[in-house]
């Protein structure tokens, strides 16, 4: 392989994530050879990630127009997808969210996350100026790519992938072009309705937070009042709903914030996976030495909860050398959109870059009770195809990107 | 904006995530390691299976018949156990290090931190030892296990099976999650059939345990504890005195003996000789008993009225004369001449006697070979082999125990495929007419037949549970009764019932076992055999006019039907009939007569 080669084949980013799944690998093997029925897991993950790999070179030749001119019937296909689950799909741990063929599982969800990406970067490639007018109907119209989906999804009753998909939206609007003012005016309700949610002092304290900053964009005095009642209508109408629901709905919300609010659900999976993680100190109690992990303190630890196997079984350094994995992906991902000349793809890079932030941040935060409990996975190390697919597919489409970063499309 | 700023302010969200991730940790891992460290070790939580007590069976009065005792087990958790002390332990419990070290080294990953069982029974003294040594002997444990009494007068050991411990093979193949390695399951009878309602649940238990293994408490106040649901007892319609008077007429012989309510199909008694004592498999097993068991001729362990298969002889007339009439080959008031003889193709068939010109009742009641190879030969291998099937031969009749045989019931396409197209003829029929060659039943099927015949084609399936009830759920269970309708008119049963009623009653062969006081009707079988004397077979029921009691008993190379099983199934039934009081066996009231 010639130097030349490398130019044109992002090998850090290929490398990085190879590395990432040989971790997920062995900390599945470990998790799960206490549990007999799940014990060829590491088998299933090992097999499939052979195949994503195969699958990420593949899509990193295919050209961008082909992509481009693929994402809507990719995003169609997504949604007949979602419908045709929430029809026939098979319920697992309470979401609806589940096609069986053959013995695997396969969720349309991960892969609508894929397609969503892709259709708001289509909608915003319009030419080659990297900050073209962009006008507020404009917004409306990307944000009912992202909700459709959304609530499709949210039917499933799986609130972890709903949030997912919403966590793209404003990076994406933010590489896109969308002026900081009409971000500010989309992003501040929505901490409005979780502040409210908090404590309604800070709610008080926000608003008086935002009035004041509405003052510095020195915009016409309208749309400022308008977007400052926005917040007080937000923070206000959350109180309102919440006091509506029944004790146990509003139980289960708290829980996801406060997961000491329900020590026997989602509280206890956070207080053993705290005390996995913390006991296995600087550098873990050795590979399948975990005795938190081996003796099934959290259940289906293979899936959302495998962040702790890899805390007490290789300690703090382990759990760092993840989490610089992860940097380098989303940097890399990062690197790839600043370069590429291809707008289309430099937004679908951001896209992914955010996707991957937040499932490793929630994914990580909830394990060590810093971020709500959301069953999301962590991507490459946990357990599960589709997800392992999914994530693959965008570092196929980011390798892509590398590959094509003076092409315009 | 350009693109550098965004990139900037991207960066700067990221690096703010991390650093707040990697401070948590560092908090986590670093500053608070030594609490989390010691709440992992000191106050890990450790889950210990409950394991539920097995059910227990009950005979037809309500009496318990296979219990449970209290015994401790001797655990060991491998990831805990100091290897130095394994010839102490071995010692301590008897058994050898070396037995004691391949046993640990079976449980390989996860199942090192789970107790492993190595020794069951264990005596107080050395339970006492343990909990003395407790710091010493880390890892090592005991746990309260019940294991099988049977508080009878007789063994039924073929009906009861016994448990072992699962086998590696089974642990592997099974895809249930509910066993363990040293778990006991059910390997034959009852035990066996009924393994899932016998079992029942595992429950578990969370407990905190410190460094040693020592159990600190109850972890979060029991909370997530899984109570374990009792296995569910089997009430049985065995009937404890008719069984152990059958057992001990069967004595020393090798044979069979089926009872049944014709009108339930409950069974009443089963008995298998040579038997064996079910203590050997309970506890700790008796190796060299047990290996005697498996290596001896004679078979103990098999249970031969449902895994055996015989040639019937002439209990299998009946059959005969039904399938003629079902085939409309004969009519009930239709004669066939027999001479003493019988000439089909260029061999001559010898029969006992000549009788003229005989109806299917005197044909029955002097067992004429000649009217039941003509039978035979009229039938053809077709007709002969679907009423046949219509009796329940040639299948497993459904009781519930395990390993059942189907028999043997030739068809056609069995002759081609043994003898090949076109090459055998219809002299084969002659022979199958009087229930010999190449027909093979079981006991448990002649019972079902005899069933048959006395309920006038309506009957169930022999079975021996009734229901199961389970103690912790207080649900009972009713077992399916697994129905058989035979649809023939009632004047060909009747006509088979005077025959066989003629049998004991009229001049038949089984005249010598007439009671005075119940009506008795049967069918006496001799068959020949390859190998020794020939087998006795008696099938019959009781009363004639309301049958209660049906009954299959065989000996094996006992010699005539009239001389073994007709008295001992004529005394079982008289037993039966009178209530468990009268004695009606007589050793010497066997005869020579020839069926």
């Amino acid at each position: 392989m010639n130097k030349k080669f490398f130019e044109r084949f992002d090998i850090t980013l290929f490398l990085s994530v190879i590395a990432l799944i040989t971790i997920g690998i062995f900390a599945i093997f470990s998790a799960t050879q206490s549990s007999p029925a799940n014990m060829d897991y590491y088998l299933k993950q090992m097999s499939f990630a052979l195949i994503g790999l195969v699958m990420v070179v593949v899509v990193s030749y295919i050209p961008p127009r082909y992509i481009s001119s693929l994402t809507y019937y990719a995003y169609g296909l997504a949604l007949v997808m979602l419908v045709l689950v929430l029809l026939f799909g098979k319920t697992i741990n309470g979401n609806k969210s589940w096609f069986y063929v053959g013995g695997f599982g396969i969720q349309p969800s991960e892969f609508a996350k894929v397609a969503t990406v892709l259709a708001i970067a289509n909608f915003f490639y319009k030419g080659e100026e990297d900050n073209p007018k962009i006008k507020f109907l404009d917004i409306l119209k990307s944000l009912s790519f992202v909700l459709v989906p959304a609530v499709l999804i949210k039917l499933e009753n799986d609130t972890g992938t709903t949030l997912v998909i919403l966590s793209f939206i404003i990076p994406m609007f933010f590489w896109a072009g969308v002026s900081p003012f009409l971000l500010y005016a989309v992003v501040t309700p929505v901490f409005a309705v979780v502040l409210a949610f908090i404590d309604i002092n800070y709610f008080i304290v926000y608003v008086i937070v935002v009035a004041v900053s509405l003052f510095f964009f020195k915009r016409h005095w309208i749309p400022s009042v308008s977007i400052l009642l926005l917040n007080i209508v937000a923070g206000l109408s959350e109180k309102i709903l919440f006091s509506k629901l029944q004790g146990y709905q509003q139980n289960r919300i708290k829980a996801v914030f406060d997961p000491t609010s329900d020590p026997l659900g989602s509280g206890y999976n956070v207080i053993q996976s705290k005390v996995a993680i913390g006991s296995g100190g600087l550098w873990g109690k050795g590979f399948m030495q975990g005795s938190q992990t081996q003796l099934r303190f959290i259940p289906e630890q293979w899936t959302d909860f495998i962040f702790c196997v890899i805390g007490e079984e290789f300690g703090l350094f382990g759990a760092f050398v993840v989490i610089f994995l992860f940097l380098i992906i989303i940097y890399r991902l990062l690197n790839n959109a600043y370069y590429s000349r291809n707008r289309f793809l430099s937004i679908a890079c951001v896209g992914f870059a955010s996707l991957f932030f937040f499932h490793m941040f929630i994914n990580m935060g909830m394990t060590i009770g810093i971020a709500p409990v959301i069953g999301i996975p962590l991507p490459f190390v946990s357990h599960g195809v589709s997800s392992l697919l999914s994530f693959l597919l965008m570092i196929g489409i980011a390798m892509n990107t590398y590959r094509h970063k003076d092409i315009f499309l | 904006m350009n693109r550098d700023y965004k990139l900037y302010i991207i960066f700067a969200v990221i690096f703010l995530a991390a650093i707040s991730i990697g401070a948590r940790l560092v908090q986590l891992q670093i500053v608070e390691q030594k609490e989390y460290g010691s709440a992992s070790d000191k106050n890990s939580i450790k889950k210990i299976t409950e394991s539920p007590a097995r059910g227990l069976m009950l005979d037809r009065m309500g009496k318990v018949v296979v219990d449970n005792r209290p015994s401790y087990t001797l655990t060991i958790t491998p990831f805990q156990f100091n290897k130095n002390l394994t010839e102490e332990i071995a010692a301590l419990v008897g058994i050898e290090a070396d037995d004691l070290r391949s046993e640990l080294s079976k449980a390989k990953g996860t199942n090192r931190f789970n107790p492993v069982k190595i020794k069951r029974d264990l005596d107080f003294k050395t339970v006492a030892f343990i909990e003395e040594n407790r710091d010493r002997l880390r890892g090592v444990s005991y746990q309260v296990e019940s294991l099988r009494s049977y508080p009878v007068k007789y063994r039924a050991s073929h009906i009861f099976g016994y448990n072992s411990e699962i086998s590696e093979k089974q642990l592997s193949e099974s895809t249930e999650n509910f066993y363990r390695q040293g778990d006991l399951v059910g390997t034959t009878g009852l035990e066996k059939y009924y393994e899932k309602q016998l079992r029942g649940e595992k429950g578990s238990k969370l407990i905190s345990v410190d460094v040693n293994g020592k159990e600190v408490g109850a972890y979060n106040e029991g909370k997530n504890d899984i109570k374990s649901v009792n296995g569910s007892d089997l009430h049985t319609s065995l009937d404890s005195d008719l069984q152990e008077y059958a057992e001990k007429l069967l004595g020393k012989r090798r044979g069979a003996i089926i009872a049944v309510d014709p009108r339930t199909g409950e069974i009443l008694c089963m008995v298998s000789k040579p038997d064996f004592d079910l203590n050997v498999f309970s506890g700790t097993p008796d190796t060299k008993e047990i290996a005697k068991l498996f290596n001896d001729v004679d078979k103990p362990v098999f249970n031969r009225v449902t895994q055996t298969r015989y040639p019937p002889g002439s209990t299998w007339k009946m059959m005969m004369a039904l399938a003629g009439l079902g085939s409309g080959k004969i009519t009930t008031t239709s004669t066939i001449s027999c001479g003493g003889s019988y000439t089909f193709g260029n061999r001559t068939y010898e029969d006992h006697g000549s009788y003229g010109s005989i109806g299917i009742s005197r044909a029955l009641e002097v067992s004429s070979n000649v009217f039941f190879y003509k039978m035979g030969v009229m039938l053809g291998i077709k007709d002969y082999h679907d009423y046949s099937e219509m009796f329940g031969f040639g299948n497993r009749t459904g009781i519930d125990l395990p390993s059942e045989t189907r028999g043997l019931l030739p068809s056609e396409d069995y002759f081609n495929k043994v003898y090949g197209v076109n090459k055998w003829g219809q002299g084969l029929m002659v022979s199958l007419g009087i229930g010999q060659g190449e027909l093979g039943v079981s006991p448990v099927q002649m019972v079902g037949y005899v069933s048959a015949i006395c309920m006038n084609g309506q009957y169930n399936v022999p079975h021996i549970v009734r229901e199961t009830y389970n103690s912790t759920t207080d649900l009972k269970t009713l077992v399916e009764l697994k129905n058989h309708k035979i649809d023939f008119p009632q004047k060909y049963f009747d006509v088979v019932k005077k025959g066989m009623y003629l049998v004991v009653n009229g001049s038949g062969t089984a005249k010598n076992v007439k009671n005075s006081e119940y009506v008795l009707s049967g069918k006496t079988g001799t068959a020949q055999t390859t190998k020794g004397n020939n087998h006795s077979w008696f099938v019959g029921f009781a009363p004639y006019d309301e049958p209660k009691i049906a009954i299959c008993v065989l000996g094996e190379n006992a010699g005539w039907g009239a001389q073994f099983a007709a008295p001992i199934a004529a005394a079982i039934m008289v037993r039966f009939l009178s209530g468990n009081t009268v004695d009606a066996y007589n050793e010497n009231a066997g005869t020579e007569a020839r069926d």
